[in-house]
């Protein structure tokens, strides 16, 4: 008779890999008072710092087509012979997203550290 | 023969770090967040690498030879939807603890029928976004091997889903890390060396553009699929057996299939409703969509839906939760935006060469593929089929990273979220969604990539953005409000889809916001969830449930799990544990 293989588990992990998954309402944990202070504060300064980073990135991805529609000229007009809209299309958005990525990382992570 | 020494290598590798990840596979965890262990760095280069489709690769290009300089607008799109992410979702949504975007909405606010209707628009998303990307894999196929179009479709579909049912999401980490490095050098290095070898009068011609009236030499067009051209003036083509045919002139019908060789200098045959490469409005940067004389308006739509719908793309999110912290998140979205921002530098040098060394590709109905076929227009020795065969490797490993991501979060949304299921059911109904995509793609070979994927980013866009923009920072949301939000976002934009493949013509504006309903879907599908939440009254947890997500992760006190040193390799992570057990 051929060997079984068994996995030797923990039975609290055997039990818990056999059980389905919960399926019912469960109950969120409750903070404690001090948590949920530094939590509400947090979320605040989050709030408005992702608002601003957020509005930034629609200002300069909206208006610069707009600048396109309004002078049809760029695309005539020639930088080191190439036009300059085409050039403005690649080389100002991705160094302009790199730095708003940078510099949003970076205020978002400032108020958790200092809590 | 090039096919194959191109894709090998590829599928090859895939399968070998795939099965490197199989090791000590045992939970639902393991399998979908690779047990969240995942470093900032080695995250961001995967959720890149999985995030560079065939649409990227290959479709942006392929828009730009079509319509022109205004597709250099989705790669932008794609890329600020990160800092989006960044600002709003990644860290919020990975302190959840949810593994998937249906499991957030229920931890949040607790109703098991909006976690349904999430996984509904997963399956819708999921299809979007697939579809095209094994529709992409036939056609490069048969494109440089001259394979039926089917038959690339089917070797995606295997090779993606034995991968993933074997290793899951470990192993599609590591696959999906590799093949965005794999893809940014076989990118990068043909798009550098094209530039250097077609020479000063291509380059000339490549920044003036001209409109593509006459063909400068004898050129073979392969008609993908079925066509009505214009013929202007009587033009006699030879066929591949060589055999002389006179289109006279008029409307004129072409099977799908056929191979025609035109002579030089003959009239380029027009196409109903589009201007062929190099036509007024080409050289513009502003996306006009379907050609209806408001290229502001297209080029904000395809912004908007490309932006928001990044921020809830199910596999994308998916990917945040392998990151073990919030911070880890975060970190990951930033990294992000700086590695799409150096691979998107490059699509449009593709596009401007296409436009001059394979217009016809136009009349083909296959301008996706115009990446690959560039190097042997530019070179026919053994260089140009070098090059041929890098960039088809590196449109393979797209089509696969991609894909194993969107049929991990498919499988995972019908397996874990519609049905409960263990880990078994999970790698059967891999295979059984695979077999449903490949199905799907048999028929769509004529439906342009990018707007297929575009599709995809605008129901993300309407659906799962409100949610989870609203419920990470709004703590009135309610589970009727989100229901009510999701339904209407995603009926909205299957509508506008179906209207679009199969509806009568519209024309005007309203053609864009048919063709690209992200401006009023998204502002709809948000307006409605406050609306009706605001008619109902959150239960007395939720602010707690969402101020939860906005507190940094304490670092654990036992000390066999220590988190300290996560955010290192793994040998360093190893060490750690070591000294402090």
């Amino acid at each position: 008779m051929p060997h079984r293989r068994v996995a030797v588990t923990s039975p609290q992990t055997r039990l818990a890999h056999a059980r389905k998954r919960l399926r019912a309402r469960w109950r969120v944990p409750v903070l404690d008072p001090a948590d949920a202070e530094r939590a509400q504060r947090l979320f605040r300064v989050q709030r408005r710092r992702a608002a601003a980073a957020v509005g930034w990135l629609f200002a300069l991805v909206l208006l610069l087509p707009l600048v396109f529609a309004l002078w049809p000229r760029l695309d005539t007009l020639h930088l080191l012979g190439i036009p300059v809209s085409w050039l403005m299309v690649v080389l100002i958005p991705f160094p302009a997203m790199v730095f708003l990525a940078v510099w949003q990382l970076r205020r978002a992570e400032k108020p958790e550290d200092e809590e | 023969m090039i096919a194959a020494l191109a894709v090998a290598p590829v599928v090859l590798i895939t399968l070998l770090i795939g099965l490197r990840g199989v090791a000590a596979m045992r939970t639902t965890s393991d399998f979908l967040v690779a047990s969240r262990r995942v470093s900032p760095l080695l995250n961001s280069a995967a959720v890149s690498g999985e995030y560079l489709s065939a649409a990227s690769f290959l479709g942006v290009a392929g828009l730009v030879v079509k319509d022109g300089l205004g597709a250099l607008w989705y790669p932008v799109g794609f890329t600020a939807g990160y800092i989006a992410m960044l600002a709003l979702v990644a860290a919020p949504m990975r302190r959840s603890g949810a593994l998937t975007v249906p499991d957030f909405a229920e931890a949040r606010l607790a109703s098991p029928p909006l976690r349904r209707l999430a996984a509904v628009a997963i399956l819708v998303i999921g299809g979007l976004y697939l579809v095209p990307q094994f529709r992409t894999a036939g056609l490069v196929l048969s494109v440089v091997s001259g394979s039926q179009y089917w038959v690339g479709v089917v070797i995606a579909g295997v090779v993606v889903a034995v991968t993933l049912a074997l290793g899951g999401m470990r192993a599609a980490t590591y696959v999906q890390a590799f093949q965005f490095c794999l893809k940014l050098v076989l990118f990068i290095i043909p798009a550098i060396w094209l530039l250097l070898r077609v020479g000063p009068d291509v380059r000339q011609e490549a920044v003036n553009p001209t409109e593509f009236t006459h063909f400068g030499h004898d050129t073979a067009v392969t008609f993908r699929t079925a066509v009505t051209v214009d013929i202007t003036t009587p033009t006699t083509v030879r066929d591949t057996a060589g055999g002389e045919l006179t289109m006279p002139v008029g409307e004129f019908q072409i099977a799908a299939g056929s191979e025609y060789i035109f002579p030089e200098g003959a009239a380029v045959p027009g196409l109903k409703g589009q201007t062929p490469p190099g036509g007024a409005g080409w050289e513009r940067p502003l996306i006009d969509v379907q050609g209806e004389g408001y290229p502001l308006l297209g080029t904000w739509a395809v912004l908007l839906a490309t932006m928001l719908g990044t921020m809830g793309l199910p596999h994308v999110l998916m990917r945040f939760h392998t990151s073990p912290d919030g911070r880890a998140a975060r970190r990951t979205a930033a990294l992000t935006v700086v590695l799409l921002s150096a691979f998107y530098l490059f699509p449009g040098i593709y596009g401007v060469l296409g436009r001059v060394l394979v217009p016809q590709l136009y009349l083909t109905g296959a301008t996706d593929t115009a990446v690959v076929a560039l190097p042997s227009q530019v070179d026919d020795g053994a260089w140009g089929d070098a090059f041929t065969a890098l960039l088809t490797a590196g449109a393979f490993a797209s089509f696969l990273a991609t894909s194993l991501g969107l049929l991990l979060v498919v499988s995972g949304a019908i397996s874990h979220d519609l049905l409960a299921g263990g880990l078994r059911q999970l790698r059967v109904t891999v295979f059984l969604a695979a077999v449903a995509v490949v199905l799907l793609a048999l028929p769509a070979a004529r439906l342009d990539a990018g707007i297929l994927v575009t599709w995809g980013f605008t129901v993300a866009a309407s659906t799962f953005s409100p949610l989870l923009v609203l419920g990470i920072w709004w703590p009135r949301l309610t589970a009727a409000g989100a229901i009510a939000g999701v339904a209407v976002g995603l009926l909205a934009t299957a509508g506008a889809i179906v209207m679009t493949l199969f509806g009568s013509p519209v024309h005007g504006w309203l053609a864009i916001l048919v063709a690209q309903p992200a401006p009023w879907s998204v502002p709809l599908a948000f307006g409605t969830m406050v609306v009706v939440s605001l008619f109902g009254r959150p239960p007395p947890w939720t602010t707690t449930a969402m101020l939860r997500l906005h507190l940094r992760e304490q670092p654990e006190r036992d000390l066999g799990h220590s988190t300290f040193g996560l955010d290192r390799s793994s040998t360093v992570r190893r060490m750690v544990r070591r000294f402090v057990r």
